[in-house]
């Protein structure tokens, strides 16, 4: 897998604040990137810094490999709340937004078309923006993003102003587009990212505190423990007393830290077998990707 | 050149569905024909309505048909100006303002042919009310007053023409420079405060933007000073290249101003 | 009532026709947008009542530009 963006200690500063400090990540061709973090982690500034509108303090874009300040011929970008000049129609737009991008004058048309037809606007296509629906505008957004078929696409919190409807018909949309196209996209709503990320980039404070895939950031936080519930409080003592690991008592509930000793699921039970101990369920847990967001995006 | 095209079909567009393309020539070509009509019938009128006392003769002068164009010209100083302030001055800052302008800026568009999208746009409503205002005033002219010399007309319109070029791209600039408030302000001040002062302090010198108008006016008799006519001329069309740049320039440099 | 059989109703016709325009026009817009700067019936009398000025005032001040 090639990089197709290279970003290096980018950094923005509003007076003394700072709004991004110093982060460096890379996103490899054709893979899908979450920017996670809560409100005010700097994930606007970031995007809108990769989109040429806000100019960065510092640092170093790099764009295949060539450094390249403004990419915005090879973008596309979704803001998390599009606005759209409300006299024109949606294919008025649409074609306007490909001439601008690029696209042939006399290709424009149709693939404006072609593209409402897709995000689902195509019954809507000739009416004003001005009369459409948060979640129409929505599409509309994701439709000038793509119409010229960018290399990279830059989606912020493209489903949080959703309902629940719209949000799984984007989010349908989006899986669609993954396969075509790289992106990256800012959210706080976990289940989002974990449904289509092969990277995950927290934010915290404009500080990148954690860069890595699912899969690694999940095991490096996952946390395992074993979760035993005795059918009994006095099991449970005499469970605790027998113990060769280090647990964690509760009335009838006792768990143990499976990561820290590397104790497995089977000698807990092996244990509970010969000891004739009456349980209601053992159990291997591990932590929630929301978990896992306290615990690296608010925690220290 | 296609992106160029692209953001002048979007001006039309946006002109023509607010209905400025429509109501600003209106408002001008009304003025235009009432300046003549009430020029002429203005004595009748108060002979008729106002209570003069007895013996009380009032002597209206003689108009001739070259002063109601140069009176016409006084009312769109005042009320034309201000229309184009007003219409216009959120051209720019009022897109930044409610994001419109965010998906274009995020295009690779340039600033320079952003501007001047607009640049091209208003004056072309600018100058065409204008000079419809002013044909419908000749008109009407030539049947209440008396006939006026085409070339005057057209050298007067030519030299007018220019000032109210400089007006629009003092209110598109300082659009592209400010918000919509502040755009408003400064544009009263340089294009209707100024005209005032330059009008009291003026006599000190002869080449200035706001001196045109008169020099329009004298195109109708009195041509003394052709070579500070042309000096103004000048420094007009030398302010108005100055004044598009540093519009292209803060159009790009506010960019970032933009609500996201 | 002489004085009206001397206005010369030809001359000043235009003007009328352009107001009426202008008027038309501005209600048109108002009917059909429906959001204004302001309550929507005061301009409605604005555009009506106000000559000529009125339907300006409209365009400048009681339209939604978004």
């Amino acid at each position: 897998m090639t990089n197709l963006l290279q970003v290096h200690d980018l950094e923005k500063n509003y007076g003394s604040h700072k709004a991004v400090d110093s982060i460096t990540f890379e996103l490899a061709e054709g893979t899908s990137t979450a920017l996670i973090g809560p409100n005010g982690a700097g994930k606007t500034t970031t995007l809108s810094m990769l989109a040429g509108l806000v100019t960065p303090t510092n640092g170093s874009i790099l764009f295949r490999g060539k450094p390249k300040p403004d990419i915005r011929a090879s973008i596309g970008y979704l803001p998390q709340y599009p606005k759209f000049f409300p006299w024109l129609t949606a294919l008025e737009f649409t074609e306007m937004a490909a001439v601008l991008s690029g696209v042939e004058k006399r290709k424009a048309l149709a693939e404006a078309k072609k593209t409402l037809e897709f995000v689902g606007l195509g019954d809507a296509m000739k009416k004003r923006a001005g009369t459409f629906s948060g979640g129409m505008k929505q599409r509309l957004g994701l439709a000038q993003a793509i119409v010229h078929e960018p290399e990279l696409l830059l989606l912020d919190e493209p489903v949080s102003a959703l309902d629940p409807v719209g949000r799984r018909q984007v989010m349908n949309l989006l899986k669609e587009l993954q396969q075509k196209t790289t992106i990256l996209y800012s959210t706080h709503i976990l289940n989002d990212a974990e449904e289509m990320t092969d990277q995950l980039l927290f934010l915290r404070k404009g500080v990148l505190v954690e860069n890595g895939s699912l899969d690694s950031i999940r095991e490096k936080y996952a946390n395992p423990r074993i979760l035993i519930d005795f059918e009994s409080v006095i099991e449970a003592e005499r469970f605790t007393a027998l113990s060769p690991w280090a647990v964690r008592l509760e009335k009838k509930q006792v768990s143990i830290d499976a990561g820290k000793d590397e104790v497995s699921t089977s000698e807990v039970v092996a244990l509970l077998h010969t000891e004739s101990l009456h349980i209601r369920k053992v159990e291997l847990q591990t932590a929630s990707l929301e978990e896992i967001f306290m615990k690296v995006a608010v925690e220290e | 050149m296609s992106s160029l095209n692209a953001l002048l079909h979007k001006e039309l567009r946006e002109n023509i569905r607010n209905f400025k393309m429509y109501w600003i020539p209106i408002v001008f070509v009304i003025f235009g024909i009432l300046e003549p009509i009430s020029n002429h019938f203005l004595p009748e009128i108060m002979k008729s309505v106002g209570n003069l006392p007895e013996g009380a003769d009032l002597v209206w002068p003689e108009f001739r048909g070259e002063d109601i164009f140069v009176s016409l010209m006084g009312q769109y100083q005042l009320i034309g100006i201000l229309v184009i302030i007003l219409a216009f001055m959120g051209s720019i800052s009022g897109e930044r303002k409610t994001g419109t302008a965010t998906l274009l800026y995020v295009r690779p568009m340039s600033f320079s042919q952003y501007f001047l999208s607009k640049w091209i746009v208003v004056n072309a409503i600018v100058l065409a009310s204008m000079w419809l205002g002013f044909f419908a005033a000749w008109y009407y002219i030539q049947i209440l007053f008396n006939s006026v010399a085409a070339g005057e007309v057209f050298a007067f319109l030519g030299t007018y023409s220019l000032w109210l070029v400089f007006a629009v791209t003092v209110v598109l600039a300082f659009s592209a420079c400010m918000s919509t408030g502040g755009a408003a302000g400064l544009s009263i001040l340089v294009l209707l405060v100024f005209q005032v002062i330059d009008g009291i302090l003026g006599t000190y010198w002869t080449v200035s933007p706001w001196k045109l108008s008169t020099y329009a006016s004298n195109v109708f008799g009195a041509s003394d000073g052709q070579s500070a006519y042309w000096m103004s001329v000048g420094l007009t069309a030398i302010l108005i290249i100055v004044l598009v740049f540093f519009g292209m320039y803060m159009a790009k440099k506010n960019a970032a101003k933009t609500l996201v | 009532m002489s004085e009206l059989a001397n206005i010369p109703w030809n001359l000043i016709l235009p003007i009328l026709v352009l107001q009426l325009i202008l008027a038309v026009v501005a209600l048109i817009d108002v009917i059909r947008n429906q959001r204004t700067n302001g309550p929507f019936i005061m301009w409605i009398f604005i555009i009506l009542l106000v000559n000529i000025v009125g339907p300006i005032l409209y365009f400048i001040f009681g339209r939604k530009q978004s």
